[in-house]
């Protein structure tokens, strides 16, 4: 990897990848393609025998109803400030070697990714475990919301579920 | 009939109206047609300002009412209380990943 790393938010050509994380895993939102690539290889680490790298990508074809591509927002520093807690809390927890999740904002075509999540560890269990666990907590909790654009020119926002539940009594 | 000094002394000032500034976001934003919304605010609980949301805004309670809401950067649960000028965010069930 020979480009200077970035730890801008945004690039700002729209067709470049977007920047790369700049240490042993770091999060970004991203508005531009994600360079799965470079997010795995920035948490590769010596001691790290077990290396994973998940996409995410915008599927074409749900249950029979076409989508063109997906357009994404986020409430952006709570959204940052959420996935670098789940980060630091994925590391203790599967006591990784190195961790990195980059989310894409705006509109992502089918086929494209919308995350990338690596992470690292000494053994492959405790890495794929920690790949979906941050998964499961960023589609659950982190506030970026995808709005589908279909076929029929139709866009609808996704609100599934109930946000509530998982704050009241929780402070 | 007067109240005498010592109940007056107890009485709480009375608050005074402010505006609160609340960010929309994804869908509700599309309900309302804007990122933001201003809300009469004389203090109070999360709870409070969902009643005044729905008050000034009607047609987001169905979605309000299965959002969570962000203060000063977390999401706050009903009984936390709002301070005048903080930050505060409506965040709709997330679709992200």
């Amino acid at each position: 990897m020979s480009a200077p790393h970035s730890t801008g938010l945004s690039g700002g050509d729209p067709g470049a990848p977007s920047p790369l994380p700049a240490e042993a895993g770091t999060c970004l939102l991203v508005h531009t393609p994600i360079d799965g690539a470079a997010v795995l290889a920035s948490v590769s680490a010596a001691d790290a025998g077990g290396n994973v790298l998940f996409l995410g990508s915008t599927r074409g074809l749900t249950d029979g109803v076409t989508t063109l591509s997906l357009d994404y927002e986020a409430h952006e520093p709570l959204a940052l400030a959420m996935l670098e807690e789940l980060r630091s809390a994925a590391m203790a927890r599967f006591a990784l070697c190195g961790c990195a999740i980059v989310h894409r904002l705006g509109r992502v075509a089918v086929g494209e990714a919308s995350i990338a999540i690596a992470a690292s560890a000494p053994h492959r269990r405790e890495a794929f475990a920690a790949a979906e666990w941050l998964l499961e907590r960023v589609k659950a909790e982190v506030p970026i919301w995808k709005c589908e654009e279909g076929g029929d020119g139709g866009r609808t926002w996704v609100h599934p579920g109930d946000m509530r539940a998982g704050v009241e009594g929780g402070g | 009939m007067s109240i005498d000094p010592t109940t007056a002394d107890r009485l709480p000032p009375p608050a005074a109206c402010q505006r609160l500034v609340v960010t929309l976001f994804a869908g509700m934003a599309e309900i309302v047609g804007a990122r933001r919304l201003e809300i009469d605010w004389h203090g109070g609980t999360v709870a409070d300002l969902r009643r005044g949301i729905v008050a000034a805004r009607p047609a987001i309670g169905p979605l309000l009412a299965r959002s969570a809401v962000a203060v000063a950067g977390r999401y706050a649960a009903d009984d936390r209380t709002i301070d005048a000028g903080a930050e505060v965010a409506i965040i709709p069930p997330v679709s992200g990943g």
